[in-house]
Order: structure tokens, then sequence, then C-alpha cells
């Protein structure tokens, strides 16, 4: 009896530490990889910090473990497209930031870096090559070239030196890593997130194609990134990498008067808009439905509400109160009306079609479906074949260069010209404006070096179209540019 | 016996199992022991004296660069013929050695993986010497630029050795042996020979080789000679950005060593720094240069880093040593109070100044742009990284400037060759127009020029030692530009006898 009774309390002792240790175990578990921190508070002190540096909850499944993301440039140089680490992909970094605006810091268990809007949506320009730039959120990112970043991470991923002993010296090198968080790195992290980019491989395949054009600094190719993303949709042959849009000043997007969102329509109100660019930033269906919500809700009152920043250069005002007569009349009927912000036929408009073959009606019926199944209610994309481009609201359209959906046409003076005379080769992502064309500097030794090539001559790329206002007088288009630059 | 002969087989097994296992186990934390006491230990040598921690103390450098003590006391001896001008020794490059000690100024040594190892601290760069005539003996100046010390020499010489066939275990051993013998000392211990026989050269080649690989962009670079270093382009590197790729605009940067005396000063009135006064904060500057010894955030010494800034902080410029004529200094204090305190501050000590320590825009100021073109916007946003994830350190403070910053002048008569890029080499020269200024002369030769003041400039060589040409050409040497700082404003237009008088007065500061 003695004996059994020692055998329980030997067991129970066991069991005793057995549930102990596990605790312990699941306590450290959660602490290093689940335990959410919220995000310093100078991130969230004033709206437009909150724009640039919040996080919208892609941490979770689409972050890279800091320490990673930092050596990544150091390590892999080659695999951007120049000198200057993440700078040289065009992100919009301010003086003083750890990171570029729209990259999030956000500790899930470890530090973590993703990606909000204003990765997309944050503006640059300088007013002259001797001066520091100038960053408007909520303005197109036009410098950012994004398919080189997506490229880059995974061209990585693929590397044998994103390996655990390679990257763990390299983070040697900069920080010491405490003892478990080393292990972390070396056994989980850097495995995992390997495994991850590579298999992000898949989805990109279009990305890779060698037969697309790329898209160059400020372009991406929206739609398909919603069908192969959202949808896994096989890849078909379509291309259409558009100009980063402005998202300020959203309140002129009235749906009840008929009016749709997108370059092309596709989308019913800011609100869905909001949603699906947020749903593939995050590249999963969002962990806490609630919490996705409540940051989109904000956002959709932020964007509401910001207005277009004002033109930085003076303005000649008699000069451009000629050019409201022009507008008036050439001018005002599509872009002032009620016809602005809805769609005209490509027929009509005359502009690049590739764009509309890269969405359809059955796409936009199943990624409705979609986000409804991750309990997400939203007016959503529009259920009808895509078949022009919206007539755009004009506000803020000096920052919004280069011109048409495309981004095709460099300066608003060369959108007056008829196609012939439109630049057939120009240079994009150069942050100098320039104030006599309207628009930024496109040509030289300085575009050459820091923009991407534009050629109008590749796939989707067409600058034909919107031959308005081609034949006015010269002095009317001078009028007509000086008024635009007060929109 | 009988309590054995009780026991069963398996108890046996484990009795002698366990008998064993402890034995070998003690014999093994014994081991442990002993090597962690002989390999362990992480300890810098330290010195009582704040001057002599600025020019012997370390701030952690050795940590990633140290080369064990006597393979750099083997180096120069074995690599005789590699080391540039009379060959004598480190002195070869530039370096300085006070009476009495085996290394030279700007030079720490520290307890590390169970060697001696050396490597550079603040003063290498920032200690120089003042011989009053040929014949007299050096005086060191601690916080003075490096007059004499070739960066790019030093360099050159390290990497030369990497490639040589004779940077062997057994060539670097035996000259070890030779000079230890010398000095009346025993072999190299058994333990440090086996580690640097099998391990330590073998790493220390390999590692010379690929910094020799990664800074081959500066081989493009017109040569530095002493006194002078590329600050931004090599942090260009330690980024990975591709020098190959780089624009032919940003990839020349070399200047002048500064001064590092009076930094509190320079801090309270929130002065720019560096020479296009790319961060105001004193500390993060400081740091940033540290990283020139070959600190890294994990490694760099803080404690050690701090006492350095806190001395340059209060520490003063040392006064003129040779006769000044009081009369003509005097004469001199109203131009300079006409013509510069505006930009460089009220005198040598008062450093307050409408735009002193304010950058001037560069089409003004008009001096060489090369050194501010090396320093770009990629840089200044790529720096906000270093030091993250050590809190409050991490660097936030670096921006790009188009123009160069209004530097006090004090302690301006140890400061030659003057301008940014060290391209006129005494006052006198400076108060005349860039066409009148010397289109070459000779750099790191320390005697003293008390006429025109600034270091003598015609001498080419003295006793096997050959001085530096400095060609101010820019085309055939781009970067050493001595044009600009010109011009009514400048004091160019003075008449000669204002010059003189207002040089006189400068000799105050």
């Amino acid at each position: 009896m003695a004996d059994a009774g020692k055998k329980m309390s030997v067991w129970k002792i066991c069991l005793a530490l057995l549930i102990l240790f596990g605790a312990v175990g699941a306590a450290i578990g959660w602490y290093k990889f689940f335990r959410e921190e919220a995000q310093p508070d100078w991130v969230t002190a004033t709206a437009e910090m909150r724009f640039k540096y919040g996080s919208i909850g892609a941490e979770n499944d689409a972050g890279i473990p800091y320490w990673i993301f930092f050596v990544l440039p150091r390590m892999f140089p080659e695999k951007l497209p120049g000198p200057g680490g993440y700078a040289s992909l065009g992100v919009a970094w301010e003086q003083g930031q750890e990171l570029p605006i729209g990259f999030t810091k956000k500790v899930i268990g470890f530090p973590r870096v993703a990606n909000n809007c204003a990765s997309c949506h944050t503006a640059s320009y300088r007013k002259s090559p001797n001066e520091n730039p100038v960053f408007v959120a909520t303005g197109p990112n036009h410098t950012l070239d994004l398919q080189a970043f997506f490229r880059f991470v995974v061209d990585c991923a693929k590397d044998p030196r994103f390996n655990a002993d390679e990257i763990m010296r390299e983070i040697a090198l900069v920080y010491e890593l405490p003892f478990l968080d080393r292990l972390i790195y070396r056994y989980l992290l850097i495995p995992i997130t390997k495994k991850r980019l590579m298999e992000r491989e898949a989805q990109f395949k279009w990305v890779y194609h060698k037969d697309f054009p790329l898209w160059g600094r400020g372009r991406d190719d929206a739609m398909n990134l919603t069908k192969y993303f959202l949808l896994n949709a096989p890849m078909d042959n379509s291309i259409g990498p558009t100009d980063m849009p402005s998202v300020w000043n959203l309140k002129k997007y009235q749906p009840e008067k008929g009016m749709l969102m997108n370059l092309a329509g596709d989308s019913h109100d800011a609100r869905s808009v909001i949603i699906d660019s947020a749903l593939g930033l995050l590249s999963a269906e969002p962990k806490d439905r609630a919490e996705f919500l409540t940051q989109v809700d904000w956002l959709v009152k932020y964007l509401s509400e910001v207005p277009a920043p004002k033109y930085p250069f003076p303005i000649d005002q008699e000069l451009a109160a000629a050019g409201k007569t022009v507008f008036d009349h050439n001018c005002a009927s599509c872009h002032r009306s009620d016809r602005t912000g809805t769609r005209v036929p490509v027929e009509e408009v005359g502009t690049d079609k590739e764009r509309l073959a890269t969405w359809s009606k059955q796409a936009a019926i199943d990624s409705n479906k979609m986000v409804k199944s991750f309990g997400i209610e939203r007016k959503g994309l529009v259920e009808i074949e895509p078949s022009g481009y919206i007539a755009a609201f004009l506000d803020g359209i000096w920052l919004r260069a280069p011109y048409l959906h495309n981004g095709s046409v460099p300066t608003l003076r060369d959108m007056l010209k008829p196609v012939a005379e439109r630049p057939k080769i120009f240079y994009r992502g150069y942050d100098v404006y320039d104030p006599g064309d309207v628009g930024f500097v496109t040509q030289g030794a300085d575009a050459q070096r820091v923009g991407t090539k534009f050629d109008v001559s590749e796939r989707a790329s067409g600058n034909h179209g919107h031959e308005y206002g081609t034949n006015l007088p010269a002095k009317d288009k001078d009028a007509l540019i000086e008024y635009l630059k007060t929109m | 016996m009988e309590n054995n002969n009780s026991m069963s087989a398996s108890q046996r097994f484990f009795y002698r199992f366990g008998l064993s296992a402890t034995i070998i186990l003690a014999v093994a934390s014994i081991v442990v022991l002993v090597l962690v006491g002989r390999f362990g230990a992480d300890r810098p040598v330290e010195y009582r004296d704040d001057l002599d921690h600025f020019k012997y103390g370390s701030l952690g450098s050795e940590h990633e660069f140290g080369i064990p003590y006597w393979i750099w006391r083997a180096l120069p001896e074995l690599f005789r013929d590699k080391l540039p001008g009379d060959k004598s020794g480190w002195q070869s490059v530039g370096f300085v050695f006070e009476k009495g000690k085996q290394l030279p100024v700007g030079m720490s040594q520290r307890r590390y993986l169970g060697f001696d190892v050396v490597w550079l601290n603040c003063a290498f760069c920032h200690a120089g010497t003042v011989r009053e005539t040929p014949q007299s003996e050096p005086k060191v100046y601690a916080a003075m630029p490096a007059n004499t010390f070739d960066f790019r020499g030093f360099m050159r010489f390290l990497f030369a050795t990497g490639e040589d066939r004779r940077f062997t275990p057994q060539d670097i051993l035996r000259q070890i042996d030779i000079i230890r013998k010398r000095e009346g000392l025993g072999k190299t211990p058994l333990i440090d020979r086996l580690v640097l026989r099998f391990y330590g050269i073998y790493y220390m080649r390999e590692r010379l080789l690929t910094l020799r690989d990664r800074l081959e962009f500066i081989k493009q670079q017109p040569e530095w000679g002493p006194g002078r270093v590329d600050t931004f382009n090599p942090l260009k590197v330690y980024f990975s950005f591709p020098p190959e790729q780089l624009s032919p605009q940003e990839i020349i940067g070399t200047t002048d060593f500064p001064s590092i005396w009076n930094q509190g000063q320079r801090e309270s009135l929130k002065m720019n720094l560096h020479w296009d006064g790319n961060n105001v904060s004193l500390e993060e500057r400081n740091r940033s240069a540290a990283m020139g010894t070959g600190i890294t955030p994990p490694t760099g010494d803080r404690r050690s880093l701090q006492r350095v800034a806190d001395w340059l902080r209060k520490l003063d410029a040392p006064p003129y040593p040779f006769k000044i004529d009081k009369n003509l200094a005097g004469q001199g204090a109203p131009i300079y109070k006409n013509y510069c305190a505006g930009c460089h501050g009220a005198d040598g000590k008062d450093f307050r100044g409408e735009l002193a320590g304010k950058v001037v825009p560069i089409s003004e100021i008009a001096t060489d742009t090369r050194r501010l073109d090396s320093y770009t916007y990629d840089v200044a946003v790529n720096q906000n990284l270093i030091f993250a994830g050590y809190g409050a350190e991490r660097f936030s403070h670096f921006r790009k400037t188009f123009g160069y910053a209004n530097s006090p002048l004090d302690g301006l008569w140890l400061r030659s060759p003057y301008l940014h890029n060290g391209s006129v080499p005494t006052l006198r020269d400076l108060l005349e127009p860039s066409d009148k200024r010397p289109k070459t002369f000779y750099r790191g030769y320390d005697v003293y020029d008390q006429k025109r003041v600034g270091f003598v400039a015609d001498v080419a060589a003295e006793q096997g030692k050959k001085y530096f040409l400095y060609d101010t050409d820019e085309i055939k040497q781009p970067g050493n530009s001595n044009k600009g700082h010109e011009g009514k404003g400048y004091g160019t237009e003075l008449t000669p006898a204002e010059k003189d008088a207002l040089v006189e007065y400068l000799k105050t500061f």
C-alpha cells in the first residue's frame, strides 16, 4: 500500500510538472508569436501619421519579420533596381523615419513589417533638384516600382543565400538578438518566411511573365492583382498596368448619383474600394473582422475629407481666369458635370483598351461572393462587363502626372497635343516638378537615371485617345493649363 | 565486498557507468572552465586619464576588426617592401608614436577571444603633430585633424599584405618570434600558436581580402593623401549599394579630417555638424563617426564612447604656441568682426553668430561640390536604420543639405590646410582669390609656417620621407578644387596689410 501510494504521488508530481511545463511553454509561445503590442503613440498622434504609418492588420499574414526585412537589401542588392536599398524602389521615405511611408511596424509576438494604403498612395515632388522632396499623403506614388518590390522579396527567398546561417550572420552585424529570439529566427522565422515568400511566386506568375512589359514606376496592374490574389484565378493573357490614383477628397464620389470608382468604374463606392484594396494588403481573410472594419471606417472618413493639395508654384490668376472659360467650353461637359465620375465608353474616349480586358463581370461576381464569405457586407464590385473609363474629377490634377489611366502622357501640355506629337519615350518616377508643362520632368540625364523608361508602343501603354482640346490656339492652351493648376 | 556481491549485474553496471560519467563530466567541466577563462574574456586596456583614454582607449572596434597585437607588430617588418615612403614602420603611413609606446596614437587594445587585439579609435583621425622647426621634436595635439595620417595608404598597405604570398602562418609566426626574441620574450605560447596557425591567420587574410574587394571603388577616386578621408561613400558600401551603379556625380567625397574640440558649445547652439551640416545631433554624429573606427551597433562600447564625448564637449582648442604680434592682431579684430563673425562666430571662444553653424547654399559659397554631392538623400534615409533595435539610439537626425556649413574657427591654426577638401594650405592663401592660391602644394609635413599660418607646404621630402603633392586641378583631380569662399564678402579683396592683420588675429583663436 505504501509503495502504491508512493508510486501514485510520483505520477502526480510528474503530471503536475508536465502541466506546469506545458503552461510555461504555452505562455512563452503566446508571448513570442501572438502577443499584440499597440504601435507607439507617435503613429496615431495625427490622422496623417496614422494614414502613413498605422497598421491596418496586414502584419498577421503578410508581415515579414523585422530583422529579415532589414537585412534583405544588404544581402541581395543585385536584386534591386539600383543603389539605395529600399529607397531604390522609389518608396516615399521621410528623413528621420525608420521605415518608408506605407511600411508599418507592429509587434505580433515579434516585430513585423507590412504595408498599408500609403505605400502606393503618397506622392512626392521637389520644386528643384536642390531641394528635398515634399511628401503628400493620399497622392499617387508615381516613384514607386511596385513590381520590382514584389519581385525583390520573392527573388530573395528563392536565392540559396536566403538561409539561416547567412541571414543570422547579417543580423548579428546590426543587432544582437536575445538568445531565445536567435533560436526562433534560426529555426522558425527564417525557414517559414522563405517558404511563404516562395509560395507567393505562384500567385505572382504574371508578374514574372517574360512577354509582359514591366509596369515601371508609379503603376500597378490592379485588377489582375485582385483576380490572381483574391480569386486565385488561372493566369490569362491580359495586362493592364495603370497609374496609382490619388485617394484624397473621396467624398466627391456620390454613388447615389450613379458615380462609380476605379479607373474603369469597377466598384460601387469608396468603402468597397477600400475594403478590397485592404484585403489585398492583408493577402488573407482578416483575423479580426470587427477590428478590420473599424480601420476601414476610419479610412473612409479620413480619405473623404482630405483635401487635394494646393499647387506649390505661383499661378497667374488673370491667365487662369481666362483659362476657366476655355475649360467651361471644352472640358466641363465631362470633367465638371453630371457625367463626371461615370463611365465613358472606350470607343468614345479612344484610350488604350487593354486595362478593360483585365476584368470581367464574372470576376466581379466571384469577388463579391468571396468577400461576402468573409462575413463582410459591402456594395462591392460592379457586376457588368467593363466597357469604358470613368470621366475623372480633376482635383489636384497637377500632382497626378503622368496622365491618362495608364500614365502614358507625361504632362498636361502633352495632353493637349494630338497623339502624334505626344512623347513616345519618356522616363517616369523622377520627382522634380516641371511647372512649365505641368507634370514631372521626364527627360534628361537625371530622369533617365532615376526613372523607368516608358515606351508607348508597349502593350497596354498606348497614349492614344482623349484628343480633346488639341486644336485649341496656343494661348488658350496656356490659359487652360494655368487654370488647371488651380484645381 | 559484501556490498558489492549483493549488487545485481545491472546495479553494478549503473554504478560503474555513474562513476565514469561523473569523472568525464568533471574533466569536461574543468576543460570548459579553462577554455572560458582563456578565451572568454572581453576586457579593454583602460586608462585613468581622459586624454590617454582619448588617445589609446577602446571604443570596441576590436570586436569586429581587431587584429592580434603581435601580428600588428609583425606586419610592417615582414612586409617592409610594401610600406610607402621611408619604410620605417607604421610611421610610414603617418601613424604617430609617442615615446615609449608600442601602439600609435589612435590605436586601442583589448583582450578578446583569447588574444590581445588592437584596432582604431577616434584619435587615429583626430590627433596630429606640430614641429616648430625641422629639428624640433613633434608635439602631439589631441583632437586636431590627423595631418600626417594617410588613411588610404594604411588600407593599401594592409590589403597588400593580405594579397602577398608571405601572408602565411609560418611566415607571420616566425616574424613574431623574431620580434619577441629581440625584446627578450619567449616564443609565442603554444595555444596562441595553434589558434593562429590553424585558424587566425587564414581568417584574417580572408577578412582583409573581402574588405579590399568591398572598398575597390576607392580606386576610382583621386589619391586622398594624408589628413583626408571620404566619409560617406564607404557608408554606401556598408549599406551594400553597388558602387558601379552610383551616379558619377557622387563617387568622390574626399575631405579634410576636422578638429573635434569644443563640441559642447556646438551642441548647445544646435549647429549643423559635418562639412555639409547633415546632422545637428552631436550624440548621433559621434556614434556615426565611431562606426568609422569599426564599431557596430552590437559591439560599440557605449560607456567608453560616452566618456570621449563628454571630454570633447569641454575640451578647449590648444592656444597658438608661437609669438603673436598683439598690436597687429588688434588691428585684425575689427576686420574679423566685419567680414567673418556673421558666419564664423564672435571669436575663437564664443561661437555665436547670425549664420554660424548654418548651411550656406552651394551657389553662394561656391567651393568644390563633390563632397556635397557624395551625400545623397538615399544615404540619409538608409541611415535611419542604423542602431535600429536600440531604442532612442536609432539615427533620426541625418538630413540631405544643399550647401556647406559655417564652422566656428576655434583652434584654426591647427586646422590647416583649409576649406572642406583641404585645398588651400594656409590662412594667408585663403584670403587670396582662387586664381592666386597655390595650384599645387605638399601635404603631410608637420613643420609650422608662422608667417602664412598653416603647415609648411613647399617641402617635397625630408630625410627619406616624401610628402604628398596636392594638385588643385579639378579636371585632373576631381574633388580637389580650391575655388570658392572668395570675393569681397570673404575678404579676398582686402589690402595685403589688412590680410596680414586678420591672419595675425586668427592666431588668437
